[in-house]
C-alpha cells in the first residue's frame, strides 16, 4: 500500500499553492508544518488524465517547486493530455514508462483502477514516493474546494460590478417605461383607430426593451451551477458583454468598431468568459469617461485565438502596470471599482491556458490583448471512463 | 433637423414654444402629446447637434420659450448642450428630462439654473408643471 507520508507530501504540496508558502518538500514534517527551500523542485508524474488527472495537472502546472514529468492515460483523447501538451509536459498512453522514469520522484495515481497498485509497485523505484487511493480522492477534494472558493469570488465580483451599473439600467429601463405609461394613459381616452394601433405598437416595442434588459442582466448575473465547459462563439459573447458594459456610462457617445474574423469558438464556462469581456469592456468604458472608441479585435490563427479590447481613454501610469493584476488594487473613485475585477480576469484568463498582455499610452488609451489555445476538449463521457 | 414640428409659427394662439430634445422618437413623441394637449407649441430634436443648428436658424432664436434636454444622446450629449444653451441662450430656461434618477447630477444642474430635473417616467402633471414654471421664467428674463 501507499505511504502515508507520501500522500501527507502531496496534500503539503497542494496547501503551498494555496497558501503560497514557500515549502521544502523533504524538510521532516513536524505536527503537519514543515519549511521548504525555495531551490528545491519535486518531479512528479501523474497516472490518470480523465477528471481528475486533469485538475490535478492544472493545479500543479503553475507550481514553481512542481516539475511535471509527465502524464498518462489509456485514453487518447482525455483531456489532461490534450492540456499537456500545449504546456509542453510529455504525454503517454504507457503508464509503465513513466512509473519507471528514473527523475520521479512522485507518483500520483488517479487511475481508478485497482490493477494499477500493483503495477506501481512492480516498476516504480524504491525512492519514488506513490499517492493514490483515498489519498488521491483526498487531494482531489481539496482542488475541488479551491475551485469552489474561486466560483464564489467571481460570483461576488460580479454582483459587485452590477451595483454599479444601477444607474445606468435604471435609464435603460426608465425611458420605454415612459412610453408605455404615457401611452397606456392616452389609449384610455383615444378613439382613433389608427393612433391606437400606433400607441399600441410603441408600447410593444418598449415592453419588448426592457424585457431584453432584464434577460440581459438575468443572465450576466446568474451563476454558474456547472463546472462544465461548452463551445463558446466569441462574437456573439463579445457582443452580449457589451450589452451589459453600456451600463457603465451616463452618455452615448462611444463608438465600437467591431474587427470580427469569421467564426471563432473556444470551449470554456460561458458565464466566465462573459465576465472577462464584461470587465474589460467596463474598464475601457470608464477610462473614456463616456466618450471614446472602444475597438474589438478576434483573430485566430495557429491554434490560438486573440481577443483584443481597445479603449481611446486616459491610459494607465506605467507605475501603475505592474499592479493592475493585484487584489484589491484599483484607481477607481465612488464605489465604481471593487479591485478584483482585472484580478479574476487573469485568473479566468489562466484557467483556460491562455495569455493576457496590455499594451497602454496614457492619453491615448489601453489595449488589453488575450490568448486562447484552442484546445479540442472532447465530451466529459469520453474523459470520465478513466 | 430630424422632426420640426409643421405649424410652429403659423400665428396661433399658444402657450408657448418648447424644444425637446431626446434621441428616441417615441419619448419626443409622448412629450409632445402631453405638452401639445397643455397648448404649447413643440419643436424636436434628436440630439445636441441637430438642436443647436435648429435654434440658430431664422428666428428660432427668438420665439423659443423652453428647452427640455435629455442627458444620454449622441454626439453632443445633454451636459454638453445645456452648457452651450447657457452661454449663448441665457434667456431660455432649461429642463432636463432624463432616465438617471441620480441625486448628484441633479443638484449639480439645478446649482447652474436649471428649472427642474424630472425623471423618466414623469406624470404629465408633473411635466406640464415644470413648463409653466420655465414660462413664468422666461417671462421675467423678458423684462
Amino acid at each position: 500500500m501507499y505511504k502515508a507520508l507520501s500522500r501527507d507530501r502531496a496534500l503539503f504540496l497542494w496547501a503551498c499553492r494555496a497558501t503560497r508558502v514557500r515549502c521544502r518538500p523533504h524538510a521532516p514534517v513536524k505536527g503537519g508544518l514543515a519549511v521548504i527551500s525555495s531551490d528545491h523542485v519535486v518531479h512528479v508524474a501523474i497516472l490518470g488524465a480523465g477528471k481528475g488527472g486533469t485538475a490535478l495537472l492544472e493545479a500543479l502546472v503553475n507550481l514553481p517547486h512542481v516539475h511535471l514529468i509527465g502524464i498518462t492515460d489509456k485514453n487518447p483523447r482525455a483531456l489532461g493530455l490534450q492540456i499537456a501538451k500545449f504546456h509542453h509536459i510529455p504525454t503517454s498512453r504507457s503508464s509503465i514508462d513513466l512509473i519507471q522514469h528514473p527523475e520521479v520522484q512522485l507518483l500520483i495515481d488517479v487511475t481508478d483502477d485497482p490493477g494499477m497498485v500493483s503495477t506501481i509497485a512492480q516498476h516504480k523505484h524504491p525512492g519514488t514516493e506513490v499517492v493514490g487511493g483515498m489519498g488521491a480522492k483526498v487531494l482531489w477534494d481539496f482542488i475541488q474546494h479551491g475551485i469552489m472558493i474561486q466560483t464564489q469570488l467571481f460570483q461576488a465580483e460580479k454582483l459587485a460590478g452590477l451595483g454599479t451599473f444601477a444607474s445606468g439600467i435604471a435609464h435603460d429601463i426608465n425611458n420605454p417605461l415612459y412610453v408605455i405609461l404615457a401611452m397606456a394613459e392616452t389609449l384610455q381616452e383615444e378613439t382613433d383607430l389608427t393612433l391606437i394601433r400606433q400607441h399600441a405598437v410603441s408600447i410593444y416595442q418598449a415592453a419588448q426593451r426592457i424585457h431584453a434588459i432584464s434577460r440581459n442582466i438575468t443572465q450576466y448575473a446568474k451563476a454558474s451551477k456547472t463546472q462544465s465547459t461548452a463551445n463558446i462563439d466569441l462574437h456573439t459573447k463579445l457582443d452580449e458583454a457589451l450589452n451589459i458594459a453600456r451600463f457603465a456610462t451616463k452618455f452615448h457617445e462611444i463608438t465600437v468598431k467591431k474587427q470580427y474574423k469569421g467564426q471563432i469558438e473556444i470551449s470554456a464556462q460561458p458565464e466566465e468568459i462573459l465576465q472577462v469581456f464584461v470587465n474589460l469592456m467596463t474598464n475601457a468604458i470608464h477610462a473614456m469617461e463616456g466618450k471614446g472608441r472602444l475597438t474589438l479585435t478576434t483573430e485566430q490563427t495557429n491554434g490560438m485565438v486573440y481577443v483584443s479590447i481597445g479603449d481611446t481613454g486616459c491610459g494607465i501610469p506605467p507605475e501603475n502596470l505592474p499592479k493592475i493584476f493585484d487584489p484589491f488594487f484599483t484607481t477607481k473613485t465612488n464605489g465604481l471599482g471593487t479591485g478584483l475585477g482585472l484580478y479574476n480576469v487573469r485568473t479566468i484568463v489562466r484557467k483556460y491556458h491562455g495569455e493576457l498582455s496590455i499594451e497602454s499610452v496614457v492619453g491615448k488609451g489601453t489595449t488589453f490583448r488575450l490568448a486562447f489555445p484552442q484546445i479540442p476538449f472532447p465530451d466529459m463521457v469520453a474523459h470520465d471512463q478513466n | 433637423m430630424s422632426e420640426a414640428t409643421g405649424g410652429m409659427f403659423s400665428g396661433h394662439k399658444t402657450n408657448g414654444r418648447v424644444l425637446v430634445m431626446d434621441d428616441e422618437a417615441d419619448v419626443r413623441k409622448v412629450v409632445r402629446m402631453t405638452l401639445e394637449k397643455a397648448g404649447y407649441d413643440v419643436l424636436e430634436a434628436e440630439d445636441g447637434e441637430k438642436a443647436i443648428q435648429e435654434i440658430n436658424k431664422d428666428e428660432n432664436p427668438l420665439l423659443l420659450d423652453v428647452i427640455i434636454c435629455d442627458i444620454r444622446m449622441p454626439k453632443i450629449n445633454g451636459v454638453e448642450a445645456i452648457n452651450y444653451f447657457k452661454q449663448n441662450y441665457s434667456h431660455v430656461p432649461l429642463i432636463v428630462l432624463t432616465g438617471f434618477p441620480d441625486t448628484e447630477m441633479a443638484t449639480g444642474f439645478l446649482k447652474q439654473g436649471i428649472v427642474d430635473y424630472l425623471v423618466k417616467p414623469v406624470e404629465k402633471d408633473r411635466l406640464t408643471q415644470a413648463v409653466a414654471k420655465a414660462m413664468e421664467q422666461r417671462e421675467l428674463n423678458r423684462l
